[in-house]
């Protein structure tokens, strides 16, 4: 069953970089898009086993570097953090419906905020971009807009069928 | 696993991670994404473009779709501003087809070799970078057509940016609004040149070498160096600017291409090696003849010595 929610994570986060990388080429309200693989990773954080959560924000972070320029790593380090920031915020969460939202925002634009700076360090410049903040806030708005649509399908997905105890528990 | 007592499995594991992207981002940089990061990224690109491709297939009616209820706000004012292009493009269209049989004429009379002509790639865009941050254009031709890094990509506006990894049917084009990216260009009503940078979207920042040169709003500013065939259009310059003493001249210019919704390009087969042959543009001034329309002709001469010329 472990095994079972874990593919099926993989393929929710190979349909986000997917549908990320094809559907906003040209379909950018404010010119900026949602970071979908973002989300998901926050989504599939919340029900997976603490350290799965984390492989899987590693390894999505891996695919997302593989399909760009930057440094081999930056985006791997970024979902780790995201992933890590949502097991440890998840029980919280559960706790208090009406924090996962504004959490949701939060975490998109803390895991924005992150590869910029990462990326400045690492000279991608990405502060020199002049719309920097526009780039972290709209996709973390357009995150936060999103997760009433793909939470629940996701929960139901990986969450609640996983049987015995919830990924909260783990 | 050993782990110092006090931190539990999953911070242990986090920290594991983090030094584990570490060390990827460090030998990756050291390596300048060649070696095992570039071979990495070769493959997967390759298996992931099917995927991407499909996802494009999906998803391109729903973007038409959005667009198209978007576009419906603006269209009428769009047709009008279309048909007032249209006839000034078929004035300008016969004016430079006089020009033409001018410059052949002289070009016999001269005994001038006319200039050839690059090929072309027609390619069309399949997915963006995975970030806003990432100034990435991924399109669905590659080394199997022809296309080698470094080669410069068009659309109907001008200059869209350069082709900086490929595989055998996909190629990574990095636009010119990439924080990373320097064009030198030269202002087509001066000759003045500078250099362009990006800015990560919107305008472009403009700094000019000679400052004592002025700028007025609406100048067009034409690739300059040997990185690019010279004379392709790339931006405009939206605030004019003149020098102060002491000071260098900076200003913005908007893109000329359409980046926000690129859709087809055309990939130039062109590489610097090109221009550095003997007889380059130092030696062998380009002659060109003025172009008042900023060269929006259905032919344009953009090359020098050896002769470089974008067919329509």
């Amino acid at each position: 069953m472990k095994w079972r929610r874990t593919a099926v994570a993989v393929a929710l986060v190979i349909l986000a970089v997917a549908l990320q990388t094809t559907l906003f080429v040209t379909l950018r309200p404010f010119g900026a898009s949602p970071a979908l693989a973002l989300l998901i990773t926050l989504a599939v954080g919340r029900h997976l086993g603490r350290v799965p959560a984390l492989l899987v924000g590693f390894a999505t972070g891996l695919l997302l570097d593989l399909l760009s320029e930057t440094a081999l790593g930056l985006w791997a380090l970024v979902l780790t953090t995201v992933a890590f920031a949502t097991v440890r915020l998840r029980r919280r969460f559960e706790d208090d419906v009406t924090l996962l939202i504004p959490g949701v925002f939060l975490i998109s634009f803390g895991g924005l905020a992150l590869y910029a700076l990462l990326g400045t360090i690492f000279g991608e410049q990405t502060l020199a971009d002049a719309q920097v903040v526009r780039k972290m806030l709209l996709p973390a708005v357009y995150n936060t807009i999103l997760a009433p649509l793909f939470l629940p399908p996701i929960t139901r997905l990986i969450g609640e069928r996983g049987g015995g105890r919830s990924g909260w528990e783990r | 696993m050993w782990r110092p007592s006090g931190v539990d499995r999953s911070t242990a594991a986090f920290i594991g991670l983090v030094v584990v992207c570490l060390v990827l981002v460090t030998v990756d940089l050291r390596a300048s994404g060649e070696g095992l990061g570039g071979t990495l990224r070769d493959g997967v690109q390759t298996a992931f473009t099917p995927v991407q491709k499909a996802a494009a297939f999906v998803s391109r009616p729903v973007v038409s779709f959005f667009e198209g209820i978007s576009d419906l706000v603006g269209i009428r004012d769009e047709n009008r501003r279309l048909r007032l292009q249209l006839a000034d493009l078929e004035r300008q269209l016969a004016e430079t087809e006089s020009l033409q049989r001018q410059v052949e004429e002289l070009e016999e009379i001269l005994a001038i070799a006319p200039p050839g002509e690059l090929d072309t790639v027609a390619a069309r865009v399949l997915a963006t970078g995975p970030s806003d941050f990432d100034a990435i254009r991924l399109i669905d031709k590659g080394r199997a057509a022809g296309i080698t890094i470094d080669m410069p990509v068009i659309d109907e506006g001008g200059l869209v940016g350069r082709v900086v990894a490929v595989t055998e049917s996909s190629a990574r084009v990095r636009l010119i609004t990439d924080p990373t990216m320097r064009v030198a260009v030269r202002v087509e009503r001066t000759g003045e040149t500078g250099i362009l940078i990006g800015r990560g979207g919107g305008l472009l920042q403009l700094e000019m070498f000679n400052t004592n040169a002025a700028l007025i709003e609406g100048d067009l500013l034409v690739t300059a160096d040997g990185r690019f065939p010279a004379g392709i259009p790339v931006a405009r310059v939206t605030e004019a600017a003149e020098a102060e003493v002491g000071f260098s001249l900076i200003t913005t210019a908007a893109p000329e291409a359409e980046l926000s919704r690129v859709d087809y390009v055309k990939v130039l087969v062109f590489t610097s090696d090109q221009v550095g042959s003997p007889g380059s543009e130092e030696e062998n001034p380009p002659i060109q003849p003025p172009l008042e329309n900023g060269g929006s002709t259905t032919t344009t001469t953009i090359g020098s010595g050896p002769g470089t010329t974008i067919s329509p």
